[in-house]
């Protein structure tokens, strides 16, 4: 998805510095501080996880923390929810696959 | 634990009023919002609102909750944010969850200003990715500026439905199609009219038969539903979009008021589960406020007003202010929202079929079915007229509470008579000097300025214009309908853009005279 450059009424968007991290282990960038949802969304990342008993595919939903449905791996850490998370240089993002990281 | 005066729940317009009133009046007051940063839905707004100057009427919602966070901070208003209130007692304690460790604070009086929560409907594919609320829709692009799809379908045509939309093609996305199971649009016509001349049809009584996809949306297919929303076999209609937006309601979030042991009720007429209040907010346990959309589903509005009334209540309360003073402040507010709370839309008419405006002119059927007022509609409404030279056109044909196009016009060529929820009209010995304030300040985007007939067998027809890019003098494209039809050839002639315009455009362009009242849209070709 496209992020948007000139905005009719909101103008240029504010973004923070450019920084690297990983998804699955593929290299991608995004914008410090955004969330880690925003930066997987301009890379083209639908899949956010899969649920536990049926391994069906979720992503995005609420965007604003209270849903769960985007929750992923991040740093070794699973169940984060990346919608509210803002995005650290060389952060390790994975899909979640239940309740651990998928693959 | 820690001691506040008054402690509010919700940093939204209706949090951040009371924090203001009270605090004007020397209370000590602390405001909890979960959110990274304050505003409550404000800061996904990006239109300009309704209502009139005292209600901030053609302010931008981001703008009204910049103002109301300057004001907050000037009177030392304490805002925690990142703070999440998972409890609330009768006694007025209160259970915080800020990162990932719990506070309890205990609080004279608690204000309870969480807002509404978004409702769901399920349907086969509901779940896959790239189905989203049209709350996730708004806080992508207008907060994080990033297009939510490409391709969307927008399920709601409620006031958020039609905003959202609006929204979404600004953010230069595409809305194939809004779709509503009820037989009526159920947003304000103003906001339904300015997405259909774009070109987005509307299905009325349709619904989602399901979302097709794997891993994520592919298409979504729909169908029409009788009287009783049973479908309609051999209706469907499918399109290629990558995203749906659900917008099918709101429901207040009042369960911390219910944690407490406040009375509550089940009320269509507010949107769900509500805490029985009296006029000010005040709840069946002492010293706990509602305002907002928590107490019933409303506005911005008046969810500002709900909350400076329980502002003012608590410093009486607290013994800040003395009882007639209180009196006659509520006086004040009172009368500010019962002229919100009227007309077409008011809560009191929820649910109810309207046939007639206030004026008794029959109300476009075509506008309810289909998002737009048909030609042969448009001509009954007081706003509508035909002079010779420039002259307004004002396509406000329902009854709501809203006037900034009257005290746009330095000139009187507008009123709206003596209730705010009368339709705009145009009065008879007025001349208009095509300054373009009433079409930059129409929140509807509904007043258009037309020169019927400019000798040579063409016209023009003024629009507000708020779509990157921003076409340039003598761009040659179609003028689109009323239902975002192609009608006619059409030529930019002038397109003006003053800071007083806050980034509505006007865009003037020429077209066959027969075309004059029609076109209502530029497409560029
Ligand atoms: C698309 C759209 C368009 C709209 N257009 C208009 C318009 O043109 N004019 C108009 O007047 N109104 C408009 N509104 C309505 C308006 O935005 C709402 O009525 C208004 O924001 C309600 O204010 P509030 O303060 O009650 O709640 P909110 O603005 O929802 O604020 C509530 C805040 O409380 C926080 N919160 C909730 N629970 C907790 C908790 N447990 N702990 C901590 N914090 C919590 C929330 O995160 C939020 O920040 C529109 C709404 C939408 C969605
Ligand atoms: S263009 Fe200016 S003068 Fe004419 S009606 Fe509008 S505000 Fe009044
Ligand atoms: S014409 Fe007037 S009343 Fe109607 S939407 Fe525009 S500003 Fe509001
Ligand atoms: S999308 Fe709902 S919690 Fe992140």
């Amino acid at each position: 998805m496209s992020r948007i450059d000139e905005h009719p009424i909101l103008g240029e968007t504010k973004k923070g510095r450019e920084v690297e991290f990983t998804f699955d282990g593929k290299k991608m960038k995004g914008y410090e501080n955004e969330p880690i949802a925003i930066a997987l969304k301009a890379n083209g990342v639908m899949i956010h996880r899969y649920t536990k008993k049926e391994h069906k595919p979720r992503g995005l939903f609420c965007a604003i923390g209270r849903c769960t449905d985007c929750v992923m791996v991040v740093d070794g850490k699973p169940n984060i929810r990346t919608c509210v998370t803002p995005l650290k240089e060389g952060m390790e993002v994975r899909t979640q696959d239940g309740t651990k990281a998928a693959g | 634990m820690k001691r506040y005066e008054v402690i509010i729940v919700g940093a939204g317009p209706s949090g951040l009023s009371a924090a203001i009133e009270a605090a004007k009046r020397g209370v000590k007051v602390i405001v909890f919002d979960e959110n990274e940063k304050p505003g409550g839905q404000l800061f996904k707004q990006i239109h300009k609102f309704f209502g009139s100057k005292e209600h901030h009427a053609k302010v931008r919602g981001f703008r009204i909750g910049d103002e109301l966070l300057e004001e907050a901070a000037k009177l030392g208003v304490e805002v925690v944010l990142n703070a999440t209130v998972v409890g609330l007692y009768s006694d007025k304690e209160v259970v915080v969850k800020i990162d990932e460790s719990i506070h309890h604070y205990k609080g004279d009086t608690v204000i309870i200003a969480t807002g509404a929560a978004e409702n769901m409907v399920t349907f086969p594919g509901w779940t896959l990715p790239g189905v989203i609320g049209a709350g996730a829709a708004q806080t992508m692009m207008n907060l994080h500026g990033i297009q939510p799809g490409k391709k969307i379908l927008m399920l709601g045509s409620g006031n958020v439905g039609l905003v959202v939309s609006f929204q979404l093609i600004q953010a230069g996305c595409e809305v194939v199609a809004i779709v509503d199971a009820a037989p009526r649009v159920g947003g304000y016509g103003v906001h339904a009219a300015k997405v259909a001349r774009t070109g987005v049809p509307f299905y009325l009584s349709h619904t989602i038969k399901e979302v097709s996809g794997e891993d994520c949306v592919t298409g979504v297919t729909i169908n029409e539903v009788d009287e009783h929303f049973t479908p309609i076999p051999g209706s469907e209609k499918t399109f290629d979009v990558d995203t749906v937006c659900l917008a099918v309601g709101l429901s207040p979030m009042s369960q911390l008021l219910k944690m407490a042991g406040c009375e509550m009720e089940d009320n269509p007429k507010r949107g769900g589960q509500v805490p029985i209040v009296d006029e000010y907010g005040q709840c069946s346990v002492d010293g706990i406020f509602a305002v907002g959309d928590v107490s019933g589903i409303e506005e911005a509005s008046s969810a500002m007003i709900e909350g400076k009334m329980a502002g003012v209540c608590v410093s009486e309360y607290l013994g800040y202010i003395d009882e007639a003073e209180k009196k006659e402040e509520l006086a004040k507010f009172d009368k500010d929202l019962s002229s919100l709370r009227q007309g077409m839309f008011a809560p009191e008419n929820r649910g109810k079929v309207i046939e007639k405006t206030e004026e008794g002119i029959d109300i476009s059927k075509n506008l309810l079915r289909n998002g737009f007022v048909a030609d042969d509609e448009i001509e009954r409404f007081p706003g509508v007229v035909h002079k010779v030279g420039v002259h307004p056109v004002i396509e406000c044909t329902q009854n709501i509470p809203c006037n900034p196009c009257q005290d746009a016009c330095s000139k009187g060529c507008i009123s709206i008579g003596n209730n705010i929820t009368c339709l705009p009209f145009v009065k008879d010995d007025s001349q208009c000097i095509n300054c373009g304030m009433c079409v930059a300040n129409c929140s509807g985007q509904a007043i258009f300025l037309v020169d019927e007939d400019l000798g040579d067998g063409s016209a023009t027809v003024t629009l507000p214009y708020e779509f990157t890019p921003l076409p340039e003098v003598g761009t040659k494209g179609f003028g689109l309908s009323r239902s975002g039809e192609k009608i006619c050839e059409a030529e930019v002639v002038s397109i003006k853009s003053v800071k007083a315009f806050d980034h509505t455009n006007l865009l003037t362009m020429k077209v066959p005279k027969e075309y004059a009242m029609k076109a209502r849209f530029f497409k560029c070709s």
